[in-house]
């Protein structure tokens, strides 16, 4: 069981305090607990609910861009599924 | 805990520094050579050696010129040493320095006689300067006198959860002290300006930060560039930041919660004490060269992935959360808050030591950045020479 931060009540992702692999079990202090679907590295974001695309992403309570595909609980959230929505070109 | 004493070194000019450097400064790239030699010769000096400085236009000349003025006149600098090829560009940055009551010295290489005679020449001033300096006693120091540096870089997931807050805690009590903190790195605050904006102690002062994050979307939009991959850096996204926003309210923990009092231009000097926002790129050489000409005494630097940089005048504090980073780059961390991950030591613990760390380093214990050498710095750049 590996633990990750959720680290206000308005986010839908939380950050792993150690690396997950793939299919373990996710402990999101306090909330539900999620199977890991991707390998999420140290500190990196997973989320904690579905996250359709288009839709804001939360981290601190506050914004930090948008789903850029569907988004799984369990998935890996990074750059290669949100983008920012202040300055990109 | 009751504050630790501090002891300082006063100048004519009632500033009052931790450090007693004599500072030996190139005006222009072509000079940092004997400026090299003379730091090399000369214990209790320090080189600053920036690029760029001849042939400099406009607004590009004065940020250059009042940033080595700056520099010059940081508290922890003693006196300078100017060197330049000719007299005129050295006694510009004398003058402002000597304006302050420190001694300065000028030296044109092309007027004594080229290299090896113009570092015999700068060597003994600033053999001089440093028994002078060495001479002088510590006496009794503030916290109201101190002013500290906030400053980040290769920032991951774990800054915003441990090196940050704990940062911004000691920011905190430096301000609840009398003292100032200064944060800056503007690109970083996107995204979270609202939250600093609200803590302004004015309406225009929350609008001023505003409009400096604002500068910064305009800048990247009329470039046509995407910001991801410049900031968040290549080390930022394999630390676990996925964009600006994100990066930027981790970053902001650092300034704590205290009242924002006022935002700075590039490299000036702060009108008042407490929480200071500084208008100025992100960079961390860059940045902390404008944060050392604004007069900063220390400077907190917190990193996730890991960092090396140190400021010639202003000690700088490497503070790390990241478990493998206090391994990976033990050499160059002087923090390590990492227990903080592990679940075994609260934020308010890890900034108990953090701040007992700047304590000590204000009173002479030298940080990992000083013992190891590391004194770049860089001046922003305006414009272009034509």
């Amino acid at each position: 069981m590996t633990k990750c931060l959720v680290l206000d009540k308005k986010d839908n992702v939380a950050v792993s305090m150690a690396p997950v692999k793939a299919g373990d079990q996710v402990d999101f202090s306090g909330g539900e607990n999620v199977v890991a679907i991707d390998e999420v590295p140290f500190a990196h974001k997973i989320a904690i609910k579905s996250i359709p695309r288009g839709a804001r992403v939360y981290k601190y309570g506050e914004v930090i861009g948008e789903a850029t595909e569907d988004i799984s609980a369990g998935q890996h959230v990074h750059v290669h599924n949100i983008r920012s929505l202040r300055v990109r070109r | 805990m009751s504050a630790a004493n501090l002891l300082g070194y006063r100048r004519q000019n009632g500033d009052i520094g931790i450090r007693n450097y004599v500072a030996v400064i190139s005006a222009m790239d072509n000079s940092n050579p004997v400026v090299r030699r003379v730091v090399n010769a000369v214990q209790g000096t320090v080189a600053l050696t920036p690029g760029f400085g001849r042939a400099m236009l406009g607004d590009d000349y004065e940020q250059h010129k009042n940033t080595l003025i700056g520099l010059g006149t940081n508290p922890n600098v003693y006196g300078a040493i100017v060197v330049s090829l000719e007299i005129n560009s050295a006694l510009a940055i004398a003058g402002g320095i000597a304006a302050s009551g420190r001694p300065a010295e000028v030296v044109s290489i092309e007027d004594v006689g080229g290299t090896v005679r113009a570092t015999e020449v700068a060597s003994r001033y600033a053999m001089k300067m440093a028994l002078d300096a060495g001479a002088q006693a510590r006496e009794p120091m503030s916290w109201s006198d101190l002013v500290i540096g906030l400053e980040c870089g290769g920032s991951d997931g774990s800054s915003g959860l441990v090196s940050n807050p704990a940062t911004g805690k000691v920011a905190d009590m430096v301000i609840e002290r009398g003292g100032t903190a200064i944060m800056s790195e503007t690109l970083e605050i996107l995204g979270g300006e609202h939250l600093l904006a609200v803590r302004a102690k004015d309406r225009a002062t929350g609008q001023k930060l505003v409009e400096a994050v604002n500068f910064c979307v305009t800048y990247a939009s009329e470039m046509g560039v995407d910001v991801l991959g410049s900031n968040p850096t290549p080390d930022n996204i394999l630390g676990g930041l996925s964009t600006i926003e994100e990066k930027a309210l981790g970053a902001i923990k650092k300034g704590g919660s205290s009242t924002l009092m006022e935002v700075v231009g590039y490299g000036r000097r702060p009108s008042c004490k407490g929480f200071v926002v500084m208008d100025a790129p992100c960079p961390g050489i860059e940045n902390m060269t404008a944060m050392a000409s604004a007069g900063c005494h220390a400077i907190v630097f917190s990193t996730g992935k890991g960092n090396t940089s140190g400021n010639p005048v202003a000690p700088t504090i490497k503070v790390s959360g990241n478990p493998y980073t206090v391994v990976n780059l033990a050499d160059n961390i002087d923090v390590d808050l990492s227990a903080v991950i592990a679940g075994e030591m609260s934020l308010d613990g890890a900034a108990k030591i953090l701040e007992a760390r700047l304590a000590d380093v204000c009173n002479g214990s030298m940080t990992r950045a000083e013992v190891l050498g590391e004194v770049e710095i860089a001046i922003s750049r305006i414009g272009r020479c034509l």
